[in-house]
């Protein structure tokens, strides 16, 4: 039984893929963070991301203490404190996946969004114009950078 | 006479989110959204941002075009609701026509506060609150000028930062002893009023109008409470707004200071519902009823309006006081108490090298409030632990750490929030061994 509340409009019969870290397999290697920032830049070429263009936002995040770690990002979660509170509508469902996405052509860098995301998970893009960035799901690949990309199945993708 | 299952009066945070969470449970039942403005739903907040010209008018609009069509709508734009009769179940709209309703929600938000000072009455000046003043600003600044604004709240920073992008000198003058007195601490304050300074604005705290003079068209003079005289082309007045409830008052609903609902967003009267800037709602920091006049808890109140009002009974889970802003480059966050009222807090408070500055608000084992200034990062952890009224007695030295996070919560918390939330187990759920 999954618990969830039909609140926005736009909810519909998609299949949401959600990444769920597994924190005793992860070696903190950050390996996720890596190709998540070659995913998400320009040519998708590690050395042309990481060294010759303007290197994207990671959109998950390696958290670390002592021997314990796991990776987070976006929970795309159900009641998305991150879509009531935008001010200007640039955060919200996607309608086919039932992603929670961000349109950084509407989006205004007012940081509503990171006030509110109880994970962290939404964070400012050092871009020129002020947008934030978050984890999108990787929306071209079958399998997001980072699950794909964790040597220890420390990040596994269940699909609901 | 034609009848709403739904009808909604205002067009901002409120009522769009009403509309959304209706929609979501139903689809099929008639719904109306009044609006007194002639415009669709646009983000009121956004007015600063189109003055700099950092976004255009097509950048105002919260929902595509077609939003009210594609969701069966029947949208009144330059309609105001004139009368309510909660009784009979009618309205009758500012054109003398008449609707009756099953359900209605008051969503008809704030209106600028006017002080009694002496001469503004005569004088001409704007106001900051709509997608009009925005453009009135637009128009009269089209050359630079010396622009006044009164109040130093986040309405009155706002148009003062915007007037700056414009050209204008820019004067602020504030009764409290600092900018932003409401939503940030004393140094937080301190901070965004020395950017504005550095910019160039001039910022006069502790200090009010007591009169104005008129002299032609918008120009005139302000004569402060310490003597000196100020000298505008333009004024704006942003000392504050007033719930806008004489709607509600007039139908005989339960009003203090803003329109009394219970959990469910209900008011006193049945079939009428209350939510946004307008509605005296739940705050759960502050443990009662509270006007919240923002953006985010509008919209969610809104939310919590709506699916009450297409049956599903839900209660708000409660608001609270949140800012988000940004002056000349410096952003700074804060949620719930900022300023603790008396020696009952903790208060802990963290500087970085490079000027950042953050301070948590802690009582008994609850983390009350929060600000972080200069480094912004995952700040809504924090909020979140204020809204889900979380024990932190356990990771209370960490909140303030660099890379504070899940990592120093209990391991049974943090699989809770990180697995259990998303993947749409509860603990109860597993224990029933549906996991
Ligand atoms: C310049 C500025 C900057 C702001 N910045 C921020 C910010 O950064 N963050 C933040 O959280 N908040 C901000 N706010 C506050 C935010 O805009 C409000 O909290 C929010 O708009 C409240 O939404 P609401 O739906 O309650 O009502 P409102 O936005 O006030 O809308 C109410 C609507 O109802 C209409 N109405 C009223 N009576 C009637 C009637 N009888 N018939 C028909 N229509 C009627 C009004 O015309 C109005 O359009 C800002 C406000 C301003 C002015
Ligand atoms: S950005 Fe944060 S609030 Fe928004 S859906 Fe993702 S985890 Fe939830
Ligand atoms: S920063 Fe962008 S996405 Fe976040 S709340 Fe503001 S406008 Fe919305």
């Amino acid at each position: 039984m999954k618990r969830r509340l039909g609140l926005e409009a736009e909810k519909g019969g998609w299949e949401l893929k959600r990444i769920i870290p597994r924190e005793e397999y992860c070696i903190g290697c950050r390996l996720c963070e890596i190709h998540c920032i070659v995913q998400h830049s320009k040519s998708r070429d590690i050395i042309k991301a990481f060294k010759r263009e303007r290197r994207p936002l990671k959109r998950v995040e390696v958290e670390e203490r002592g021997h314990v770690s796991f990776a987070l990002q976006c929970r795309h979660c159900d009641e998305a404190p991150c879509i009531t509170a935008c001010l200007s509508g640039a955060m919200h469902r996607d309608a086919m996946s039932g992603a929670v996405v961000h349109d950084p052509e509407r989006c205004v860098g007012c940081w509503t969004c990171v006030l509110v995301c109880p994970y962290g998970a939404v964070r400012p893009d050092g871009a020129e114009k002020k947008v934030v960035g978050k984890c999108d799901l990787c929306p071209d690949l079958e399998v997001p950078a980072c699950v794909a990309n964790c040597p220890n199945e420390a990040l596994v993708l269940v699909e609901e | 006479m034609q009848t709403y299952d739904y009808a909604i009066v205002g067009n901002s945070a409120a009522a769009i989110n009403a509309c959304d969470a209706i929609r979501g449970l139903d689809r099929e039942g008639s719904l109306a959204v009044f609006a007194e403005e002639k415009r669709r739903c646009y983000s009121r907040p956004l007015i600063s941002y189109l003055v700099m010209g950092d976004i255009g008018e097509k950048g105002m609009y919260y929902r595509p075009s077609g939003y009210y069509r594609r969701w069966g709508i029947d949208f009144y734009p330059g309609t105001a609701v004139r009368k309510v009769d909660a009784e009979r179940r009618l309205l009758e709209t500012s054109k003398g026509e008449r609707f009756k309703w099953r359900k209605l929600l008051l969503a008809t938000g704030f209106r600028p506060f006017t002080p009694p000072v002496e001469g503004l009455e005569e004088a001409r000046y704007l106001t900051f609150v709509s997608w009009d003043d925005a453009r009135a600003m637009i128009r009269l600044t089209s050359r630079p000028l010396r622009a006044l604004v009164m109040g130093a709240g986040l309405i009155g920073m706002k148009a003062a930062e915007a007037l700056h992008s414009r050209g204008c000198r820019v004067a602020v003058v504030e009764k409290m002893d600092r900018v932003l007195p409401l939503a940030l601490d004393e140094t937080a304050s301190e901070m965004v009023a020395a950017r504005c300074r550095e910019a160039g604005m001039e910022i006069l705290t502790g200090k009010s109008v007591s009169r104005v003079t008129a002299g032609g068209g918008y120009k005139g003079r302000a004569v402060l409470d310490d003597g000196a005289e100020v000298d505008f082309d333009l004024l704006v007045v942003a000392v504050g707004v007033r719930p806008r409830t004489e709607l509600a008052e007039e139908a005989g609903l339960e009003c203090r200071g803003g329109i009394v609902v219970d959990e469910h967003q209900r008011t006193s009267r049945p079939g009428v519902f209350a939510a946004g800037d307008a509605a005296l709602a739940f705050d759960l920091v502050r443990g009662e009823a509270a006007v919240n006049a923002l953006w985010p808890v509008a919209a969610l109140q809104g939310k919590y309006a709506g699916l009450n009002m297409a049956g599903r009974e839900v209660p708000y889970p409660g608001g609270n006081s949140m800012n988000a802003v940004e002056f000349f480059g410096l952003p700074v966050l804060s949620a719930g108490i900022v300023n603790p009222p008396d020696d009952s807090y903790e208060v802990i408070v963290r500087r970085g090298e490079n000027g950042d500055y953050r301070k948590a608000v802690v009582r008994g084992d609850l983390l009350v409030g929060m600000l972080v200034a200069g480094k912004i990062e995952r700040a809504g952890i924090l909020t979140s632990l204020i809204q889900e009224r979380a024990n932190v007695r356990r990771i209370k030295n960490f909140l303030l750490e660099e890379g504070f996070g899940h990592i120093h919560f209990p391991r049974s918390l943090r699989e809770e929030r990180i697995v259990e939330a998303v993947a749409g187990l509860t603990r109860a759920d597993r224990e029933r061994g549906r996991g």
